[in-house]
């Protein structure tokens, strides 16, 4: 595993005076999902925009590969919790749209990965439905193939489950892990749910209130493994991290 | 059923609609059938919808109202296409580069408060009484209402999509292009209806200054004589035309917005 595929050096953002994002060094792994989690408006989001090269650090640099990142690029995508999907594409049209801007692949090649992508997501059947016609779940799913497609290695994904019901939700979950196994990407996953950021990562960055700074960092695949079976959920280890992340928070926002 | 139309943000089918919709219309013409022709109020003042009828079909038949009515109609698509033509990219620059807005928006809200009617004597000066006074004033009072309205709807298009189609590897051209265009879409096909309707009322004043044909003309010469059924006549055959053109337009916009 190679711990600098990701790294931030000394990363601070302030807006105007506020300070966001302090003095933040991490290191992440090629392939392995890292959740950020902490309180709402702690900044996690700031930084992971700054991954995407949509903001820039007031000081400090972030490095994927060992080059700067400078500003965004297909190799860092976007999964956002609302307006995810473009309403005026079908979904192969949305998942096409990932790969509008690389002219490195023949009509044959694109085709073929839409199809492969429509495949992995499990929406053949709604490949010609436009995103009003799908419930919020599908269009999600949507959303994460189009990055696919575009060929991102480093997918940054903000709350994107935020707006959906818990059971969708937990099957999302499910497939995201199932997707990230199988297409071996490196995703930065956005939470404030303690729960859902025990289930999916492979690792925990837990933030403080504002300005953002790194907490605690848990390995939770030594904890609770690399496969999640759904049932993993009413397992006693997972009972105690979450239980020891959600004092961790609570100690953090004062509200114990 | 009934008892839907009558509850508090009840629905009520299309067909429905159309009906009841129709039927009030014939009912006011039926009210004001019968005042006519009872004589509560003087024909010079209101006469009878038959009367305007059979008025309307003389114009047809012996003063090319429908020639007059397709000169009013070009002149109206000219300055709307004019006008159309430049407030759409001049409205989406404004909300996409802050320096194309800062720069425009103080002049456009000024000119766009200057009533089209006091311009008038002015726009004759310039232009003289021909086309080209009647164009101006149009494009004057659309112009610069429709580019604060695209301004508007490029500025409502979700920063998200933005931010997508960035990290998708889009420059800002493609995004303009690709991403805003469409996203807009809708609202802006809404508002080029509603600002072409806006052409008419425009073109009526634009035609009582300055002209020797269209329906604005006609409705002007009619009142010297005080043929009150020829200047209703002129008057309906505009609503007639608006109504015409916003239904076509409507249905224009269910077609190629089918996603929403």
């Amino acid at each position: 595993m190679r711990w600098d595929y990701l790294t931030f050096d000394r990363v601070t953002k302030t807006f105007g005076n506020v300070p966001v994002v302090s003095d933040t060094s991490l290191s992440i792994a090629r392939s392995s999902l890292v959740v950020f989690l902490g309180p709402s408006g702690c900044g996690k989001t700031t930084l992971m925009r700054l991954v995407g090269g949509l903001d820039f650090p007031t000081s400090g640099t972030i490095l994927l590969e060992g080059e700067a990142v400078a500003g965004p690029d297909r190799r860092r995508g976007m999964v956002f919790q609302s307006y995810s999907s473009f309403p005026w594409l079908t979904v192969a049209g949305n998942i096409a749209f990932g790969m509008r801007y690389r002219n490195d692949l023949t009509t044959l090649q694109r085709s073929e990965r839409v199809s492969h992508y429509l495949k992995l997501i499990g929406l053949e059947e709604f490949a010609t439905s436009y995103p009003n016609r799908i419930s919020g779940g599908m269009r999600q799913r949507v959303a994460i193939a189009r990055s696919l497609a575009a060929g991102s290695d480093v997918l940054l994904m903000d709350e994107p489950f935020g707006a959906l019901d818990a059971l969708t939700r937990e099957r999302l979950q499910v497939e995201l892990r199932e997707i990230q196994t199988k297409e071996t990407k490196t995703i930065i996953f956005v939470t404030h749910d303690v729960e859902e950021a025990v289930y999916l990562a492979d690792r925990i960055i837990v933030f403080s209130g504002r300005p953002a700074r790194v907490l605690e960092d848990i390995d939770v695949t030594a904890l609770l493994g690399e496969t999640r079976a759904l049932a993993i959920r009413e397992s006693q280890e997972f009972f105690k991290l979450r239980n020891n992340v959600l004092h961790l928070i609570r100690n953090e926002t004062g509200s114990e | 059923m009934i008892r839907d139309l009558f509850s508090f943000r009840g629905r009520a089918t299309a067909g429905t609609e159309i009906t009841i919709g129709i039927l009030t219309a014939a009912l006011v013409l039926l009210l004001w059938e019968v005042v006519a022709r009872a004589g509560l109020v003087l024909p010079q003042f209101l006469p009878s919808p038959t009367n305007v009828l059979v008025a309307m079909w003389t114009m047809v038949t012996t003063q090319h109202l429908l020639w007059h009515a397709a000169v009013s109609s070009i002149r109206v698509w000219n300055a709307f296409l004019i006008a159309a033509a430049m407030a759409v990219p001049i409205g989406i620059l404004m909300s996409s580069y802050r320096i194309v807005g800062a720069a425009l928006e103080p002049i456009i809200d000024f000119i766009r408060y200057l009533p089209v009617p006091a311009l008038v004597p002015l726009s004759i000066i310039w232009f003289g009484v021909g086309e080209e006074t009647k164009i101006f004033l149009l494009w004057l009072g659309t112009f610069f209402q429709l580019v604060l309205l695209v301004a508007d709807d490029m500025r409502r298009v979700p920063h998200e999509y933005v931010e997508i189609a960035f990290t998708l590897g889009a420059k800002p051209r493609q995004i303009l292009w690709d991403v805003a265009l469409r996203a807009m879409g809708p609202t802006l096909v809404d508002n080029l209806r509603i600002t072409l309707g806006w052409c008419w009322t425009y073109l009526v004043i634009a035609e009582i200054v300055a002209a020797d044909s269209g329906l604005g003309f006609v409705i002007w010469s009619a009142r010297r004589y005080v043929k009150t059924p020829e200047v209703m006549a002129g008057v309906v055959v505009i609503g007639l035309i608006g109504l015409i053109t916003d239904q076509i337009l409507r249905a224009l916009h269910r077609r190629m917005f089918r996603y929403i």
